[in-house]
This record gives structure tokens, sequence and C-alpha cells, in this order.
């Protein structure tokens, strides 16, 4: 087993490795910006390394920084956690090189599945299906049209080296193409540099499901049963939870074969996930992130695994210690905490948690860095918290999570915990009618100091 | 690099707190305005927001009541002044690294304890993944003390040297 681990992230994925690593017998190194000087990361873990002021580049995205500490601190790997470092194929690649072990799969994998339409074209090739569109790269309008004669509108155009909405133009039909391939090239160009675009089939009222994968990297692939994280709010997943709701169990073998085929075919090594739209009773591969995910602990409550303590296991050479396909039982659901406003259109916000009680009892998980005082920093992202709760079945997860959100006390800054109850009382997603509109589609109001969802009449 | 488990100070709650969007709003007009402090008064209640030396502002202060003078604090800010209480100037890391004090292991260190010493003079050197950071002397004036020993790792912003500035 790898004797020291280095944690190159903060927050509460930091603590969750430096929990793994305890569990373990591993020795955990954190490192921190000076804007972290208190957090819990770097008063929890067995070592600690300041490696910068507070803005990420100069701290959790410094790499020369982040080798030194490993270096100084003689921690024989780095694990990434998630966000950071942790999809950068350059930083893993100088860790094999410093001969440092990258907890994660190797450079070329992530390279791979970092570039939009060669993650498409891999995930084709290994009989995955993707949404229907063009191959690889469109370079004229023209292109756009004849795609559009093959598989039909609307179509959806999309930048290569894209993410977050940027470079997309929903096309309704072959007179629009023109101008939508015209904006999205530009779009893409301006937002990364790259104005390569591909061209999909549009999806209407679809759902996001996806498959967590664990590869030992010599040729075992465990697919665990899905998560649907369609729960979104500007592309941002905010509620996740598995069982999807109303999943065939046809479709679910289907997917995770799926998800183990792309695995295979990548000599995938660790931890990642395979993401898909669901839609019409299909699913299409829309991309693989390649790192721990913000909400594998929903697999973790329903599959019984700890999927951390299985990374650092691999990267040991240790190999895994689940089957190829793991069952899961019961229902599990993940509510992530934001410190933003939802009575104020999500207005970030930084300042002291004055008072801080987290719910527990029976099936509550609460993974978090809070702790009564703590300062939130105004340089990272907004995630205070992640509930997790586990029941026998999804009307039970409700009730729980219900229960369990009631109990949160978070006091000196606004966060997402009413928004979470207020999805929990609406009856569309009780009847588990949930797709990536569904926040969209909706109105937040406050009743009563209350908040409420109510559908929004056309 | 050593163990390091340490008390968190929790400070009490419930204090009066003034609303954080104008905590913000202040802020704002203190780093727009570049003047160095702003206090409001609102009933009891009496808000500081101050700038860094940089001209940075730092979190704001918070919110003190009359009738609870001096008592809770927030807890220091990590970085102490450049001069330290006994008018001492430490020279810190700014990368993190292993620490040396010659060019080479067979060569004298570059400064001793005693020593007089010019802004700008080499101190040290860090190695930072194999390249070799010559540290810098940031003010004139005399080492007294030698805060790391050779060969070991140090951290950024980790105190390195204490001067004793000129003038």
């Amino acid at each position: 087993m790898i004797g020291k681990v280095l944690i190159a992230n903060r927050g509460e994925i930091a603590l969750r490795v430096i929990r793994a690593c305890r569990e373990l017998g591993v020795r955990s190194v954190a490192v921190y910006s000076t804007a972290d000087a208190d957090s819990l990361h770097r008063i929890l873990a067995d070592e600690s390394v300041c490696i910068g002021p507070p803005p990420a580049s100069e701290s959790y995205l410094n790499i020369p920084a982040i080798i030194s500490a490993a270096e100084v601190s003689g921690a024989q790997a780095i694990h990434p956690g998630y966000g950071f470092l942790s999809e950068n194929a350059r930083f893993a690649e100088i860790c094999e090189r410093s001969g440092v072990r990258f907890i994660g799969p190797s450079s070329k994998a992530i390279a791979r599945m970092g570039d939009k339409s060669a993650a498409r074209e891999t995930a084709a090739r290994a009989g995955v299906p993707v949404v229907p569109g063009s191959e690889g790269v469109c370079s004229s309008a023209e292109e756009v049209m004849r795609v559009g004669a093959e598989v039909g509108y609307p179509l959806l155009i999309k930048a290569a080296a894209g993410g977050g909405g940027k470079g997309m133009r929903v096309v309704e039909n072959e007179r629009e193409a023109k101008a939508a391939f015209v904006a999205a090239s530009r779009e893409a160009k301006a937002a990364f540099g790259d104005g390569s675009v591909y061209v999909e089939r549009y999806l209407e009222r679809l759902r996001h499901v996806e498959i967590q994968v664990l590869a030992d990297g010599r040729g075992r692939v465990a697919a665990f049963p899905e998560r649907d994280c369609s729960i979104q709010r500007r592309h941002q997943k905010l509620l996740e939870e598995s069982p999807a709701p109303d999943f065939p169990d046809e479709v679910r073998t289907r997917m995770m074969d799926a998800a183990a085929s792309l695995a295979l075919s990548l000599e995938y090594e660790g931890a990642g996930t395979v993401e898909f739209v669901y839609s019409g009773g299909e699913f299409y591969f829309i991309e693989m992130n390649t790192r721990l995910q913000v909400e594998h602990p929903v697999t973790e409550m329903v599959a019984g695994v700890d999927l951390v303590s299985e990374q650092i296991r691999i990267a040991s050479g240790e190999g895994m210690s689940v089957p190829e396909r793991p069952t899961a039982s019961g229902h599990a659901m993940e509510f992530r905490i934001n410190a933003e406003d939802p009575r104020k259109n999500f207005i970030p916000q930084t300042g002291q948690v004055e008072f801080y009680n987290p719910p527990g009892g029976p099936g509550v998980r609460v993974d978090s860095h809070l702790y009564p005082g703590y300062r939130v920093p105004p340089h990272y992202d907004s995630l205070l918290a992640k509930l997790i709760v586990h029941a026998n079945d999804r009307h039970g997860a409700v009730r729980r999570g219900v229960r369990a959100l009631d109990e949160f006390a978070i006091a000196g800054l606004e966060t997402t915990l009413p928004l979470h109850l207020a999805v929990l009382e609406d009856e569309g997603f009780v009847k588990g009618d949930v797709y990536t509109g569904f926040l969209a589609e909706r109105r937040l109001a406050s009743e009563d100091g209350v908040l409420k969802l109510s559908t929004l009449t056309a | 690099m050593q163990e390091r488990r340490e008390k968190i100070e929790a400070e009490g709650a419930g204090r009066q707190m003034l609303p954080h969007e104008d905590l913000r709003r202040l802020v704002e007009l203190l780093r727009e305005s570049g003047i160095g402090e702003i206090s409001v008064r609102q009933g009891d209640l009496e808000v500081t927001v101050k700038a860094r030396s940089e001209g940075l502002p730092v979190q704001a202060a918070p919110p003190s009541l009359p009738d609870e003078p001096e008592r809770a604090k927030p807890p220091a800010p990590e970085e102490p002044p450049a001069v330290e209480g006994n008018g001492l100037h430490a020279v810190r890391s700014p990368v993190v690294g292993t620490f040396y004090r010659s060019p080479s292991p067979d060569d004298p260190p570059y400064v001793e304890v005693g020593d007089r010493v010019e802004a700008g003079q080499t101190l040290c050197i860090i190695e930072a993944m194999k390249l070799m950071n010559e540290i810098p002397a940031d003010v004139s004036g005399e080492v007294v003390e030698v805060l790391v020993e050779n060969a070991s790792g140090v951290e950024y912003d980790q105190p390195l040297f204490y001067l004793r500035p000129e003038g």
C-alpha cells in the first residue's frame, strides 16, 4: 500500500480523502492556501504544507508548488479530488515524470476524454450509443445541413472544446443552419480559443443519468447501478439520486455494459463516470469524467462501497475489492448545500458560519468542511456540505431527506437548504418526474418565509 | 510539515449581524475608493472595514456592540506584520521547496548570523522541482537568526530569517 498521500484539493473533498487515508492507515498531507489556514483539511491531515496565496491559480492550480510539496513531504502519491487539477492531463503527466503516483487514470486517457469530439468518436467505436449527429468536427454550414437531412431537426451545435453552454446553438430547420453555425463557431473561438464545433440531434425533456465505473487497470472494470442527476440549475447539478426513478432494468443493464465497454477500450484505471442523456427510453453518451465526482457518495450508500479507498488501493497496485457488476440496495439522495441565496437569484455568500448543526440519525451522512466560526472564503466554489440520505425506497428517502434538511442548521449565511426542501415538496418530483428542465420550468417563490416551487403557466 | 493540531476558536454566535449585502457593499466601496478604512454606525451597531497595507480589502471586522467591548476579536490573520514587535523583519519563503543555506554542499553558507546584508543580496536557495531559486533579502540589515535548518522543507510564506533592518 502507498504510505503517504498528498491531497491536492480543499474543502469537503479533501476531508473525504483524508478520512479514507485514516481508515486505510495511510498518512495524509494537506496542501492549503493562506486563505485556508483555518480549514479543517489542514487541521485533520497528518501533515500540511502551505502552497501559496488565496487565488487558486497561485495555490491549488499551482503545479510546481504542489509537486514540490509532495517532494518535501515525501508523499508517494497525489489524490487530485475533483475540480482544480483533477482532469488536467499535463498535471497527471508531470506527476508520472516526477515519480509521484497520480491517483487516477493515465494522462492519455484524461486527454482523450477531455476532447469532446475525440471522446464521442472513442465511445462510438467502443459500441456506446452516441447522440445521432456529425462524425467529429463540422467545418461548414453545408455539413450541418447534411447531418440535418440525415438525422432530422432540431439539431444542437456544440463547441468541441466546450462546456457550460458556450458555443451552443439550437437549429430548428435548414434555414437557420448557416447563421447558427457562424455564431456558434465565433462564440467557441472567443471562449475556448478553438472554433471547432460538432452537431448532434437536439433531445427534448431529457434526463441526465450516469454510471460510476471503477477499473483496476488490469482488465477488470466494475460498473455500478446508475445515478440520476437531472435536477440541475444552469447545468450545475443540485440533487442526485440512485436508482433513477422509473428506470427499466433492461436499460440499466445496457447502460452499465456500455460504460464498462468504454472504460475497457480506454484501458482505464481508477474511478470515473460515464455520463448519458436519457430520453424516450433510449440513452446516449455525453462525456466521461475521468475523476471522482461530487456525487460519488450516492453510489457509496446504495452499493456499500468506499470509492476513495478503492482508488487508493488500485493506485497501490492492489486491485479492487468490488465485483464487476456490483448490486445496490435501497434508495439514496444527495443534496448539495451551496453558499448561495436562493431568494436572491443564487448570489454567492461569503462570511462567517455563526452556528452549525448538521443532522444525524438513521440513514444520514454529511460530508462537509464547516464548523461554527468557519469563515467561507470568497476565492473558491460555493459547496459547503453534501447531505446524503439512504432509505429502503424512494418514498422513504424523500421523507428522510425532508427530516434531515429540516434539522440542518447553518446560520451566518444563506444556503440552498430551503431550495432542496421546496424540491422535495414538489408534486412532480415526488412522482419521479425529473428532467434537466425541471427547475427552469418552475418559479421559486417565498410564501410566509418558506420557499415553494410552482409550475410556470405558459 | 510537522504535526499540526490546533484548536479552532469558535466565536460566540448570535451577535447582532449586519446584512451581508451591506457588508459586501462596504467592501466594494472600500476597494473602489482606495481609502484605508470605513466605519459605519447604525443604532447600536458599529462596523469598521479596513484595507490591508497593499490596498486590498480584508474581511470586515465583526460588528462590535458598545456593551461588548473588544471581547470577540476575530482570530489574528496568518500574516504577522513585516516588522515584528521586537523590531525584527522576517524574510519569508515565496515558494514551497527545500531550503539550502549554500550554493552547493561544499560551499560556505551565503550568510551567517551577525552578517550585514544589502537588500537584494542572496540569503539562501530554495529548490522547487529541480529549480534553484535564489532568495534575496528584501531589506538591508543584520542577520539575527536563521529559522530553518539546512536541507529541510519549507512551505509558502514560512519565515526563513530574521533581519534587524537598518535605519
